[in-house]
């Protein structure tokens, strides 16, 4: 024993604010007495008052203890959960007054707790939804805990129910092993010790100053008992998990807690509370089997699809882990079971992580304020309504999604390490590691199916969140209706009416012109595009109601295609946009007097590799069935990215029943009101530059700034009157905003200040010859 | 006869051999889509997208947009995108590690050519000393967290959208690479909105240093390179990999003086195996001009296939002519 040591930097007990919560046994002792309190307090509270009000049982035991408290600082600071908890504290004592019987080898299996923890609490928790949830419940089942703790303590000697019974005894154990905390001792003093309190001061009969030798702190609880009997002990920072990336006495319950709390807890999960909730969730190979054995048995109030989802759960868990782990065994020509559990230590980040982060997304959304909520009511403070720190949804709460993807980068690190520790050639390791890793890869593929189906086939609408949300929906909508019906008309035969992408909406009352409708953004949907038939001129547009001519739309392949047809109050189309190419849509009225066409052109693509711009595919073609139409024809450098500026000039091509017609009028507005006429060519051609008359001022200027254009062609011939329209937009240039004579200057300045900067400076260092004279 | 091929590579003259690999590279990169040649959009040098000629883009072009998602769908199973195009950068470079830099990258050759121009006109060139040298080599670890954190910060809505490839607008390889095929495009500032002014800007100022600073000091922008920082974090999964005998180090300082990067572990560390450094280009000159037999290797998946020798490190210096002139 020693009495003062010089601690290392890492060392925490040398911490200033931290080694005083670590250190200090009067510290200590007191949180474990206040701790100790809240406990058997919330127990009494929870048989006082079993109604729905009592939030206060709820807030210690599901609010704070698990999952939040256990789950953060288990991969963090380790067990400190078990240094605080009051089982643990009291059973000290009741041990010491105890029988202090040898546990019988039968008992002395960490299994029990395992089991009693995936078995007994989460298999319950998915037969029977809810039955924990109740405050007599939970008071119900921490009594029960407790009584068979303190007789166990009492019976039997080294604080054998932690190591072997508590159900999360060998849990937190095994993920503590990730943390950065390490409690060991100084080499220095501990070679010349010969009469070892640490080890007689342990309550579970450890031997602490082994630790750092076994590399493994084996069943410390971190209740820092050692610490107060020798100053030897140290309580250091390390790296994260570094105890797993060397050598130490595998335990296989520890393994076996990452593999079925893998599957207990966020594959089931994922199963039942993540595809449950899916509006697929009938075509799950659990719930089919829930559904095919209702047949033949009565399930009564057990919840057979959690059942079942929690048992596939299991079993396609534990396939993963131990197929992946026997192939790799076999690659790597080593015992299976060795294999397996040497690299089954990997597991460890998979669920706690991802716990983590479930946990802290609780506690903003909802765990925050029922814990003060709770504490409140149960300190006598009355009912008080706190608001929560974050709603569901909210943006910001995505960040704790980066930690599930930490967790597997983490696992794939740990199995990286540990497979360098396995004596092996190279290539066989390489080969084996996908294999070993297959639980990591299921663990992903899990995940990533979940969030596939629920992008692709939605939530199943039901609680309070769904039925907000339509309410919502609704409100907007009758919103749209009212504009709706101010701005739209009917219009005669020979109006001039055209496609807009844009909803015409009134500015002051949506606040801001036009919902965005550049397609759907969701990218697990063919991407769509809507646009409204309107009049009247480019700034002042109105929905056109009460149409009578007939629409076409046309793929990238000139192929009439059916689209979607809103009559209701705005005519609308919607069409949609499978491959990248140009997209069609017609208006067309025909009387026997005239015909009036209005058209809308769409270049979409996308970034695959498949968006390959073939000239002759791409080029503008007609329909037979519209009579009278405008071809916009492509530039001569003309790609995907290529989008009309100020300045260039556009092509305009007017064929009248399939053949180009000359002499046609065409006419060409921008949405500022500049207008241009002239006549088609012999060609039936039309060319006209596009002027740039968007000059905003400077700080409102915006690059991307999309102003329509839109052109109207009109032709008479026997008295019959042809008109087609033809909409698009056109942005600056780039001359309009970017300045080469700026840049060129900037370079050259800066070149020259570099330039001669150094060659002052190297000229200074040269240091001309000079002779020194000494006086004698 | 691999007994040959060991003696003909280990007595090679690496610098023409560098010379025209280099060449070769930063012809196919820069004209490559001339021949329709894509390589995709993950090739870890500074082949700019930009250039609308290249034959394959700089992985970090890419990578900002992916990162700049809305966190929704970053974080969601729509990023397995994100994961195949950073194995496929993580494939290509675990192949040739940083000799990507040394050999391939057109950033890279055009500061070597730089450097040769210099020499032609007689001009010495500069180094740091050491406090600068550990200073500014954290630099690019900075650049690499522009280039990472920014977009991250755009897709939680605490950034404009404006700075999504707020690296490259930075960057000099935009405003150079297309230079060689004919587009002056990117030498001129961006006065759409401040940030674009910002960054255009910036883009210019780091052009002129990179001019400057190349012609004055070997590989100037490779120091600061965050692509750099990015191997080095990988560089341990890389199958290429620089090697060191300490052993059979005399600490002559040799490969030191010929380092283009300054780096000093490479004569003074006589501890470590693996002796690549985060400022390593592994262009492999020291190598060339170690003079002790095996002292440092290039092994690819643990097989040497270029070693140091007495033998190629006397027929690299011309000892022979030179004898033969101490002797008449």
């Amino acid at each position: 024993m020693v009495d003062f040591i010089k601690r290392d930097k890492d060392d925490i007990y040398a911490k200033p604010i931290l080694g005083f919560l670590f250190k200090n046994q009067k510290f200590i002792m007191t949180l474990k007495i206040v701790v100790a309190f809240i406990f058997f307090y919330a127990i009494y509270f929870g048989f006082t008052h079993q109604g729905k009000d009592n939030t206060f049982t709820w807030a210690v035991f599901w609010g704070i203890f698990w999952s939040l408290f256990m789950v953060v600082t288990l991969p963090t600071l380790g067990r400190v959960f078990c240094g605080i908890c009051p089982h643990g504290f009291l059973g000290k004592y009741i041990t010491k007054f105890g029988l202090k019987k040898k546990m019988p080898k039968w008992m002395q299996n960490q299994y029990i707790g395992v089991f009693i923890l995936v078995i007994g609490w989460w298999g319950i928790y998915y037969m029977f939804p809810g039955i924990y949830r109740t405050p007599f419940g939970t008071a119900m089942m921490f009594l029960v805990m407790t009584i068979l703790a303190f007789i166990i303590y009492f019976i039997y000697r080294d604080m054998s129910y932690c190591k072997y019974i508590c159900p999360i005894g060998t849990l937190t154990r095994a993920y503590a092993k990730l943390s950065f905390t390490w409690l060991g001792s100084y080499k220095s003093a501990c070679n010349e010790c010969k009469t070892f309190e640490c080890a007689t001061a342990c309550q579970h009969n450890l031997k602490p100053f082994t630790f750092d030798g076994r590399n493994s702190m084996t069943d410390c609880t971190l209740c820092m008992d050692c610490s107060a009997a020798c100053e030897a002990i140290s309580f250091k920072v390390k790296k994260p998990s570094f105890s797993l990336f060397s050598k130490f006495q595998i335990l296989k319950a520890e393994v076996w807690t990452f593999i079925l709390i893998l599957a207990a807890i966020p594959i089931s999960m994922a199963f039942h509370h993540g595809l449950g909730r899916s509006k697929v969730a009938s075509d799950m190979i659990w719930a089919k089997t829930a559904e095919y054995f209702k047949g033949f048995i009565d399930f009564g109030s057990v919840d057979a699809v959690g059942l079942f989802a929690f048992l596939y759960a299991m079993l396609f868990t534990i396939i993963a882990a131990t197929l992946g782990m026997y192939i790799a065994s076999k690659i790597l020509q080593k015992d299976y079971k060795k294999t397996f559990y040497d690299l089954g230590y990997s597991y460890a980040p998979l669920f706690i992580l991802g716990s983590i982060a479930h946990s802290l997304e609780s506690f903003f959304t909802r765990g925050y304020d029922r814990i003060i909520e709770g504490f409140a009511f149960g300190f006598g403070f009355g009912k008080v309504d706190i608001a929560s720190l974050a709603s569901r949804g909210d943006k910001w709460l995505a960040v704790f999604g980066i930690l599930k993807w930490i967790a597997i980068i983490w696992a794939l690190i740990i199995l990286y390490k540990r497979m360098k520790l396995i004596d092996s050639t190279k290539l066989r390791k390489t080969l084996a590691f996908p294999f070993a890793a297959l639980l990591v890869i299921f663990f992903l593929g899990v995940n990533s199916y979940r969030s596939y189906i629920l992008d692709t086939y939605g939530r199943a609408s039901r609680g309070t969140h769904g039925s907000h949300s339509s309410h919502a929906m609704k409100s907007t909508d009758s919103n749209h209706s009212k504009n709706i019906n101010i701005l739209s008309k009917s219009t005669k035969p020979l109006d001039t009416v055209y496609f807009s992408d844009k909803k015409p909406t009134p500015v002051s009352r949506m606040g801001h012109s036009g919902a965005h409708m550049m397609g759907t953004r969701d990218r697990s949907k063919v991407p769509s595009k809507k646009v409204w038939l309107v009049t009247d001129p480019l700034d002042d547009t109105k929905c056109v109601h009460n149409t009578i001519g007939k629409f076409f739309a046309t793929d990238i392949d000139n192929n009439l295609v059916e689209v979607k047809l809103n009559q209701k109050s705005c005519t609308s189309i919607s069409f949609k946009m499978p491959k990248s190419g140009y997209y069609k849509v017609y208006y067309l009225l025909e009387t026997p007097h005239s015909i009036n066409v209005a058209k809308y052109e769409y270049k979409r693509f996308d970034h695959s590799a498949e968006a390959i711009y073939e000239k002759e595919k791409m080029s503008a073609k007609t329909i037979q069935e519209i009579p009278f139409d405008i071809l916009q024809l492509r530039a001569e450098d003309e790609t995907f990215y290529s989008r009309p500026h100020s300045g260039d000039v556009l092509k305009f091509k007017v064929i009248k029943n399939g053949v180009a017609q000359s002499g046609v009028n065409i006419s060409l507005t921008t949405q500022f009101g500049w207008q241009k006429n002239l006549k088609t060519d012999a060609n039936g051609i039309a060319k006209i530059q596009l002027i740039q008359d968007y000059l905003p001022k400077w700080n409102k200027f915006n690059k991307r700034f999309k102003e329509n254009f839109l052109v109207v062609a009109t032709y008479t011939e026997d008295s019959k009157k042809y008109k087609a329209s033809f909409s698009g937009i056109f942005t600056p240039p780039r001359e309009a905003y970017s300045s080469y004579s700026y840049g060129f200057v900037i370079t050259l300045i800066i070149i020259i200040l570099l330039s001669g900067a150094i060659y002052l400076y190297r000229y200074r260092l040269q240091k001309p010859f000079k002779e020194v004279h000494f006086d004698d | 006869m691999i007994k040959k091929i060991k003696h003909f590579i280990n007595y090679a003259d690496l610098r023409k051999f560098r010379f025209w690999l280099q060449l070769f590279f930063f012809v196919f990169f820069i004209y490559g889509g001339y021949l329709a040649i894509d390589l995709g959009r993950e090739i870890p040098v500074f082949s700019c997208g930009y250039n609308h000629e290249t034959a394959g883009t700089c992985y970090f072009m890419p990578l900002q947009h992916q990162l700049a998602r809305p966190w929704e769908t970053l974080f969601s199973a729509a990023s397995i995108g994100v994961l195949t195009s950073f194995l496929v950068f993580l494939l290509w470079f675990i192949v040739f590690n940083k000799a990507w830099c040394g050999y391939a990258c057109p950033m890279g050759t055009l500061q070597d050519w730089i450097t040769s121009f210099r020499k032609f006109l007689g001009i010495p060139y500069s180094t740091y000393n050491d406090t600068q040298y550990k200073s500014l080599k954290k630099i690019k670890y900075i650049f690499l967290i522009i280039v990472i954190i920014f977009p991250l910060l755009i897709g939680l809505g605490l950034l404009d959208g404006e700075w999504r490839g707020a690296f490259c607008d930075m960057c000099p390889a935009r405003v150079i690479t297309p230079m060689f095929v004919g587009d002056f495009s990117q030498w001129s500032i961006d006065f759409s909105t401040k940030t674009a002014i910002f960054l255009s800007s910036f883009g210019l100022i780091f052009t002129a240093l990179f001019f400057v600073g190349s012609f004055i000091k070997k590989r100037f922008f490779c120091f600061f390179c965050p692509m750099s920082a990015m191997h080095y974090i990988f560089s341990d999964t890389a199958l290429l990999k620089l090697k060191k005998d300490g052993d059979k180090c005399t600490k002559c300082g040799d490969c030191y003086n010929v380092c283009d990067m300054q780096i000093k572990d490479i004569a003074d560390d006589v501890q470590s195996t693996n002796i690549l450094r985060d400022d390593c280009i592994l262009c492999l000159k020291c190598v060339a001009a170690c003079p002790e037999d095996d002292a440092l290797h290039v092994d690819l998946v643990n097989y040497p296939i270029f070693k140091s020798t007495k033998g190629g490190f006397a027929k690299r210096m011309e000892m022979d002519t030179w004898e033969k002139k101490n002797d008449s």
